[in-house]
């Protein structure tokens, strides 16, 4: 990032390819919306590009990278919340067509199972208020450690341990049975 | 049996051994533990089901252009004239910037405005002074020719008439 600061074009380049996937991937299970993700995700990448000469490195580049992601997707979650914006799961399974990379070593009726398991599975992170959400993909998906959750929500270490432990409670009381 | 371990703590142990973030010495003390406790098991197991579960939700496919599309738009924002930036609502001062404007036109025309009326006379003063002189010089040979002096321009060796 301070090559990028310096005006090296390249080493955005090797930045973005870096942290294209993580930061899309976490804004998608955020927002549940794929069109959403990417828009988000952009603004993210051009707000790094924007602001790359205020950067400071004085915390870990990933965590300023989530700390934005994380701002926008809540930003949106907050404005939208009245909408129904989220990709449907019913039309993801009526019109035949998964969004998500289909395994082709899966027999239909394992495809069907998958399918139900999955949109529990969204619908368990929906349920999650938009904190708590962040923080369980922070820490499952992305392996965020304590600490950085912390720097990238504005908390504390133990703000951030009680959030992800209401919020697992809250998931083991919806998937645990999927066990 | 009841769990030895205070409130809160078991529930970090778990997410940390779901997601194999403890060192190993904790690890290896909490394995101990949960031979002996069976509300620890239990809730490692549901722990464990809530983890696979999320397992499940796999990453989706990125747009192919999706590089393009951002490169576009880096580009398009270089190209953003910094006057256009300067009325962008992020700029707090924005609505100040017609008053501003405003005030600088005013500035300029009185600035203007003085400056032409100080320059004017020195152009103009050198001019009537030349006029004025001349006025005199025709009037003091008028009045010479006409009390009969004839003006002379003095040269070394031939005096000659003017």
């Amino acid at each position: 990032m301070l090559r990028v600061r310096e005006g090296d074009q390249t080493s955005f380049r090797l930045l973005l390819e870096r942290h294209r996937g993580p930061v899309i991937h976490f804004v998608y299970r955020m927002v549940q919306n794929q069109a959403v993700a990417e828009e988000l995700a952009q603004e993210v990448f051009l707000r790094v590009y924007r602001f790359r000469d205020n950067y400071e490195p004085t915390a870990k580049f990933t965590t300023w990278l989530f700390r934005i992601a994380t701002h926008l997707a809540l930003n949106w979650i907050r404005d939208k919340r009245h909408e129904k914006l989220q990709d449907s799961l019913d039309q993801e399974t009526a019109d035949g067509v998964t969004r998500q990379v289909p395994d082709r070593s899966r027999t239909v009726e394992q495809e069907l199972v998958y399918r139900a398991k999955l949109r529990e599975v969204r619908q368990a992170i929906e349920s999650l208020p938009a904190k708590q959400r962040a923080a369980v993909m922070m820490h499952k998906y992305e392996e965020l450690e304590y600490s950085q959750i912390a720097n990238v929500l504005s908390c504390s270490e133990s703000a951030v341990k009680s959030l992800l432990f209401r919020a697992y409670e809250s998931l083991r009381g919806r998937l645990a049975h999927m066990a | 049996m009841e769990c030895s371990l205070k409130a809160g703590v078991a529930d970090e142990l778990v997410a940390g051994y779901t997601a194999r973030t403890l060192d190993s010495q904790t690890e290896t003390d909490f394995a101990r533990h949960l031979g002996g406790c069976e509300s620890c098991r239990e809730l490692l197991a549901r722990q464990q089901a809530v983890w696979s579960a999320l397992d499940a939700w796999r990453p989706q496919e990125l747009s192919p252009d999706f590089d393009q599309r951002l490169f576009q738009r880096i580009a398009e924002q270089e190209q953003t004239v910094w006057w256009r930036r300067l009325f962008q609502p992020r700029w707090a001062w924005a609505p100040a910037l017609p008053v501003a404007a405003a005030c600088a036109v005013l500035v300029a025309a009185f600035v203007l405005k003085d400056a032409w009326q100080t320059e004017a006379p020195s152009h103009s003063q050198p001019k009537a002074r030349i006029e004025q002189q001349v006025v005199h010089a025709l009037d003091d040979m008028d009045m010479l020719s006409q009390i009969g002096v004839d003006a002379v321009v003095e040269r070394p060796g031939s005096p000659e008439k003017l």
